[in-house]
This record gives structure tokens, sequence and C-alpha cells, in this order.
């Protein structure tokens, strides 16, 4: 077959074209359709991904003072290939960062393109490294951007706040639980690097700004907090005891004000302190609360109408039998009403009341009030506390958990358990985290009060209040606890401690008082808790033991708050003296 | 009628409208390539300029941060009660009258004595 000179043309045309339309369909291929993956594989072999990082955010106080802040600092690193003085270099950089000379220069000579010579090293002295390095032309050392957390208050706060371990990674408290708001995300960017390892500004590619970290506002007020710190300090100093904590709360919003637990840490130095002292206790420990919750179980009968304000309960004078156990009072009473029964604390007057409700009603009061649960505080590791079901109670349970015992809960628990009685029956869900603010100090989530629950009535909040009144006066168990010018309600608990190997501590007591204050209007709600003082064991309560801490603290928070004295003066009088010193001259 | 036809063919004239044409075009070729390497390296100082402007707004931007974070430390609860205790600085009572009050306390007497702690007397 033999073509024509214009079909031979016409094909080899259209051969040609195909081609090219074949190679320009590649072309548009690899430029569009591919032209993402074919740019991030060219951006890896030429450029560098340098991280920019984003700044932590701070903590504060409710009123703006900085609790964690962030300290800038250069990591000094080298790249030995780069370098054309090794020696030199060395000497500079050991005379500026306090090293070895010869350490350094033997780390040089490895030849590796990135050795970090120090880490957290202060901005001043890095600039001057840089300057001294600029001024001698030497080449090969770099400063990368680094920030440490500190914590300008040490041991204050130092449970609520938590810490960063060495690699930046939060471990416990607020630094751990909104870690999420205070991290922030870093940013990056690629870049281009000349021979002499500097960054060609106009191959900048991609580039993603840093999202700074937000600041937190808490709830606490650092006017309140360092009131609670000094006593408790003073405290642990006077008495000696294994651990002791205090926690104070708005009982209107749940808004804790103040926490503190001895013994301690700082914050900027984690390192140094053993496990037992990092424990936020007041979450995170087990203990019988004692008489402070008879509350729970006079609540509940008054509000069940198994008892009303006149009824009258026979108190067994002192010594009650029941489930083959001898159940005793400190002191033998006859009848009481269930105020008495509250301002003398008695145990056969709450146990009885308790069997009057049955144990499935008690135990509904008890889960009511917030026992056996967690409590949803933004601080890691609540433990909810062990309240077993009637189910797995024994015959004694339903006259000894009235009373506080065979029953585990956490000091913030009694504290929220205080302010149902505190705030009208309302039982608040209780909250650190009062804010999340942006950079430049705008709100972006406000926490607001949250309900948990109505446990009781108001009304029947107001008679146990008043009862509880009854206790801080002359007679009841409390009388330490009252503050001039003002009505306290609260009430003690002296629990015996806990066995690690089973059964009671001989001779080991918690004491406790939580209370309100003013009465009839509170604004707070405290606990102060007690844990195996050394003291004598016939000054060892509650009432004498925690009790004045309490008003030392109620007394300056008042002044703090500006809360406006509403009672007459009441006489001074001198409280125990319940110390160390006292337990040794007894046993001298 | 085409007239180059007729041109004889031994001449050669100089066609200075081409020359002027053609070295008019390399001038400007040269011109925009010269422009082109300036523009560049004008760029590349720039950008010189900008490394160097960050660097000085990150390094100031960190003294303020390292200044915020000692004036932090200074004024720090701690940092100040340390101060009071050594007696650097004092705390000053505030007289009652030299306090306004918006809502002025209903009985507060004028001594304080109804502010005194109960039993403050117990810690000494």
């Amino acid at each position: 077959m033999r073509f024509t000179a214009n079909t031979r043309i016409g094909i080899a045309c259209g051969v040609a074209a195909s081609i090219f339309t074949l190679f320009s369909a590649r072309l548009i291929h690899l430029h569009v359709a591919k032209h993402d993956e074919y740019s991030r594989l060219a951006a890896k072999k030429h450029s560098i991904r340098q991280v920019i990082h984003a700044k932590r955010g701070m903590i504060l106080d409710c009123h703006g003072e900085i609790l964690a802040t962030n300290l800038p600092v250069r990591t000094v690193t080298a790249d030995a290939s780069r370098m054309k003085n090794p020696e030199a270099l060395a000497a500079l950089a050991a005379s500026h960062l306090g090293l070895d000379g010869k350490e350094v220069l033997n780390k040089f000579s490895t030849g590796k393109k990135y050795i970090v010579l120090k880490r957290e090293v202060p901005e001043e002295t890095a600039m001057a490294l840089w300057n001294e390095m600029q001024k001698q032309k030497l080449k090969g050392l770099y400063l990368e951007q680094d920030a440490v957390r500190i914590y300008p208050n040490g041991e204050v706060l130092g449970h609520v706040l938590g810490f960063l371990d060495h690699e930046g990674k939060a471990v416990q408290g607020v630094e751990m639980s909104m870690n999420g708001q205070l991290a922030g995300k870093d940013g990056y960017r690629f870049i281009e690097r000349d021979r002499t390892g500097r960054e060609i500004v106009l191959y900048r590619g991609l580039e993603e700004e840093p999202e700074h970290g937000k600041n937190v506002r808490l709830t606490i007020d650092m006017g309140l907090q360092s009131i609670v710190e000094e006593e408790l300090d003073a405290a642990f100093k006077d008495l000696k005891p294994e651990t002791a904590n205090a926690v104070l709360v708005n009982p209107k919003t749940g808004a804790i004000l103040a926490m503190a637990c001895r013994p301690c840490f700082n914050p900027n130095e984690p390192g140094k302190a053993k496990p037992e002292q990092m424990k936020n206790r007041s979450i995170i420990d087990m203990v019988e609360p004692g008489s402070t919750f008879k509350i729970v179980v006079a609540s509940g009968a008054l509000n069940e109408g198994k008892v009303d304000e006149k009824t009258s309960i026979f108190c067994e004078n002192g010594r009650f039998a029941y489930g083959g156990r001898i159940l005793k009072d400190h002191h033998g009473y006859g009848h009481m009403d269930v105020h008495e029964i509250l301002v003398k604390s008695s145990n056969i007057g709450s146990a009885k009341m308790a069997l009057m409700m049955g144990g499935d009603k008690f135990y509904e009061y008890v889960r009511r009030f917030g026992f056996g649960q967690r409590l949803g505080v933004e601080l890691p590791g609540e433990i909810p506390g062990l309240v077993h079901p009637p189910a797995r109670w024994d015959k004694l349970t339903i006259t000894r958990m009235p009373m506080g015992h065979s029953i585990a809960v956490t000091p913030l628990q009694i504290t929220m358990g205080m302010s149902v009685i505190a705030n009208g029956g309302r039982l608040m869900t209780p909250t650190i985290i009062d804010s999340v603010e942006t950079e430049t100090g705008e709100v972006a989530v406000k926490k607001n009060p949250v309900l948990m629950r109505e446990v009781v009535p108001e009304k029947t909040a107001r008679y146990v209040a008043d009862a509880l009144v009854g206790v801080t006066q002359p007679g009841g168990t409390a009388a330490f606890a009252r503050v001039n010018g003002f009505q306290v309600a609260g009430k003690t608990g002296t629990a015996q401690k806990v066995s690690p190997s089973g059964g009671y501590a001989a001779g080991k007591y918690v004491v406790s008082f939580v209370g309100f204050m003013p009465a009839e209007d509170p604004s707070f709600v405290l606990l102060v808790m007690v844990d195996d003082a050394k003291i004598a064991s016939n000054l060892n309560y509650g009432g004498l033991v925690a009790a004045p801490i309490f008003s030392r603290i109620a007394e300056r928070a008042a002044r703090h708050l500006d809360l406006t004295p509403n009672m007459p003066p009441i006489p001074l009088q001198p409280a125990p003296i319940a110390s160390a010193a006292t337990m040794q001259e007894r046993d001298n | 009628m085409n007239t180059e036809l007729t041109t004889p063919v031994n001449s050669n004239p100089i066609q200075i409208g081409k020359i002027l044409c053609v070295s008019t075009g390399v001038a400007l070729l040269l011109a925009v390539g010269l422009g082109f390497v300036y523009v560049k390296n004008q760029q590349f100082a720039i950008g010189e300029q900008i490394r160097q402007t960050e660097r000085k707004i990150h390094q100031v931007r960190a003294e303020n941060d390292v200044l915020l974070a000692k004036v932090t430390e200074l004024t720090s609860r701690p940092a100040l009660q340390q101060q009071v205790k050594s007696g650097y600085i004092a705390v000053v009572n505030i007289t009652g009258d030299k306090i306004a009050r918006l809502t002025p306390p209903v009985q507060a007497t004028e001594d304080g004595i109804l502010r005194t702690a109960f039993n403050e007397a117990s810690r000494q």
C-alpha cells in the first residue's frame, strides 16, 4: 500500500502531535494533580521543618496574680561539620557555659551535625556567648529557643498547680488537667539554608503560626490561700502530725478558694520531693470522717419525717447494746432532741436516727450528699471514696456509719457535704477553674456554678445549720472554733486511724473541724483536718486541735473578705496548748 | 510587486533600522536581565534584613519575658513576705478613718475589737 505525500505528512504530524500531547498531559498531571505530593517531596529534600514553639499559658489566681509562668531559656547546640576552629569554639563555649573544655572539644571531634552542649541556659548567658562568637568570627554553635516553667510562690499551692517534668510533660494538678488549654499548638516553617547554614528567607516555604496556650484563671484567692498555708504551716510545726490539710470553699458556687496540704513540695524542684509529699490529700486520701458525718443522718432523718424538731431520742445513758456490741458516748446522755444530739455529738443518738431511717434510706442520703462518688473537680486523680451499699453491710454498719466509721471519704467530700447545709440544701459541683482566657485577656471559656442536686429542702438545712451553731457555743464540742464578731456553725470529727494491717491503730487519730461562717449567710466553708497530731491523747480531739486552727483561719479570712461583724464581742479564753511539746512533757 | 528582487546582487547596504532594532532588543534584554539580577539581589538583601529584624524582635521578646518572669518572682507573695520579715519593706496599718467604705459596717467598733481572733492568743 502506498501513501500519498499528504497522508505521510499527516501521519508524521499526527504521531508528533500525539507524542507532544502525551508529554503535555503528563506535564499537566505532574504539575496539577501531583503538585502537592511532589512539592512535599521537594520540600523534604531541600527544606528543613523549623518548629516555632507555642508559649505555654499562665495560671492565674482569681485576681490575676501569676501562679505559673514561663522563663525563656536556650539550648546550646553545635554542628561540628561547620566549624573552622573547633579549639577556639570549645574554649569559648566552655568558659560561658561552665563546661569542661576538653569534654566539649571531644564532642566536637566526633564530627556530628547535632550536638547538644547544654540545656536551660539563661538568655543573658546565651546571648553573651553568641555575641562573643560573632566578635571572634567563629561558626558552628546554635541557640535553640526553649522555656522552663516557674512557680513564683514556691511551695504555696504546689499540689493544686502540679508541675512539668524534664520533657515538658504535665504531671499533676491544673497543669495536667488543663494541659489541652495551656499547651497551645506549635507552629512550623519550611526553610532552606545556604552553605554557611544561614536561612535563605527568600525560599521560605509553607508556614503555620503557633497557637499560643491560653491562660487559666483559678477560683483560688491567693490572699486566702496564704492565710490557710501559714496557719497550716504553724500547726504542722507545732503539732507534728503525719499530714494536715485544709479546704476553703464558697458554698454558694462550689468555687474552691484555697486548698492546702502538708507535707508539701516545691513544684520548681519536683525531683527533690518524695512521692508522699506530692499527694494532693484533699482529693486522693481516704479517711473516716468521724462525727462530721452526723450531719448526713440528722438531715436525712429530719427530711424523711422520722424525727422532727421536738422528737426526743433516748441516748441510753451512754451505753447502747446493738448487734452484740456496745456503742458508747463520751458522756452518758438521756433524752435529747436532734439539736442536742448534734451539739453534744452523740453517737448513740445518731445511730438511733439511722435505725429509724433504715439502711436503704440512710445509704440514699449518704450518696445524695456526694459521698462515694467523684465530685468532678478539675484536678486529676480524684477518688470516689468507699461507701458500701447496704447489701454489703454487716450488722453493726448502720450504727457505725452515722458517726463516720465504716466509710471512707475524701476531705473535699466532707467540705462539700457541709456546703450542702451552708447552701440551703443544695450541693454544688466543686470547681477550681474560673475561666480560660486568651493571651490578650479575652475570656474564651467562663465556668458558671453548676448545681449538682438539691439534697434536702432549705428548711431542713436551716435547722441543721442552727444546731451546728450550737456546736461552737459554750457547752458544744467546738467552742474553740468561735470567731469574735461572727456566728460560726460547724462540726468536729475525731476518728481513730485505720491501720494498714487491719483494724484501728491504737492512739492514732484523724481529727477535723468543718464549719462555715457567717452562719446566717455563709461566705465560706472551711475544713481543717489533722492526721495523727503528736499530742497527749486526752487532747487529741477535733474540738481541741482542729477547731482553734479553724478559728484563726476564719478570723483572718473574714478580714480578707471584709465581712462585717454582726455579733457582740465575746470574752477571750485560752485554747489548750496542744502541741508536741506537751506530748514530750507527758512522756518525760 | 516584489521590489527586493530588483536590488543589485553585489550591493551590501547597512540596514541601520534593523541594527537599531536588534540593538535595542538586546539592550532591553540586557536591562531586563540585569534588572532581574538586581531585584533578586535586593530580595536576598531584604530577606537578610527580615531575618535580622526577626532575630531582634525575638531577642527583645525573650528579654521582655525574662524581665516579666523576674518581676513576677520579685513581687510574689513569698518574696514580699521575706522582704517584710527582713524589714526591707514595712506594712503600715491604715486607720479606720482613712478607709472610705461604700457600705459602712453596721456594728464594727472603732478599735477593731470585734475583728480580733477568739483564740489568737493561744498561738503564743
